[in-house]
């Protein structure tokens, strides 16, 4: 299988939650983006470096420590990140803040991602994946 | 077999599209399928070989050719994994709404 056609082709397997909080954007900013304020509700110690091309580390109670590197940020809105799950999976994670009359609508998508097996590097790719098969499956 | 694996298995829309025709229209021969696909049958083999390996079909020897059928198992895994990402969040998102209520 060639490359470009991994690439093109690998899938789409993500899980996706939404909450309403009764806080502004902000707000709930901080706590996402606040190493002091993130530990209390992820699992684990936290170290976030909010920047595109910063490093996010979680080392849960429990384990091992996941490691990523944060994508995406724009105060307030949208946090992305990719790292790799303490049982070597590596996902992306995509948090999104709308204002709301309660507060804020967050939602959160964490995506897997494939990446070649070879000899290569981990390369981590964008996909479409048969979300059919999973149906099939469940 | 990790999820990636059997995603890695996936990726390749042809090897889909052989599977896809295994669990639609049951077991079937390498020759079987290359005749209804535009394919050779070598080229079908070796996905069956991939599929194999990622656990998703399983091989059935008869006589001279071998038969191979649809094995889900292995997307079940897929499944539980989105499970298990689902409940962590569900926790966490509890523990935010709690920690800004605070």
């Amino acid at each position: 299988m060639d490359e470009e056609r991994f690439v093109e082709l690998a899938g789409d397997i993500a899980v996706e939650r939404a909450i309403s909080l009764p806080a502004d954007p902000d707000s709930v900013w901080e706590h996402l983006t606040d190493g002091n304020l993130v530990g209390d509700w992820m699992e684990g110690d936290v170290e976030i470096e909010a920047r595109p091309g910063g490093r996010i580390t979680m080392t849960p109670e429990d384990g091992s420590m996941v490691w990523g590197t944060v994508e995406e940020i724009i105060p307030g809105r949208r946090l992305q990140w990719s790292w790799r799950t303490d049982d070597g999976l590596p996902t992306q994670v995509e948090i999104e803040l709308e204002p709301s009359e309660e507060g804020t609508d967050l939602t959160v998508r964490e995506t897997l991602l494939p990446w070649k097996t070879s000899g290569l590097p981990p390369r981590w790719v964008d996909p479409p994946y048969p979300q059919a098969f999973l149906s099939a499956a469940a | 077999m990790r999820p990636h694996e059997v995603f890695a298995a996936l990726a390749d829309p042809t090897r889909l599209e052989v599977l896809t025709r295994l669990a639609r229209s049951g077991p079937a021969t390498a020759t079987e399928l290359s005749s209804s696909m535009p394919i050779s049958r070598q080229a079908v083999a070796k996905h069956l070989v991939a599929l194999s390996v990622a656990g998703l079909v399983e091989r059935h020897p008869s006589g001279r050719e071998v038969r191979y059928s649809f094995e889900p198992g292995p997307l079940g895994d897929l499944a539980r994994w989105a499970d298990d990402v689902g409940d962590t969040w569900d926790r966490r998102l509890d523990r935010l709404s709690r920690s800004i209520e605070g």
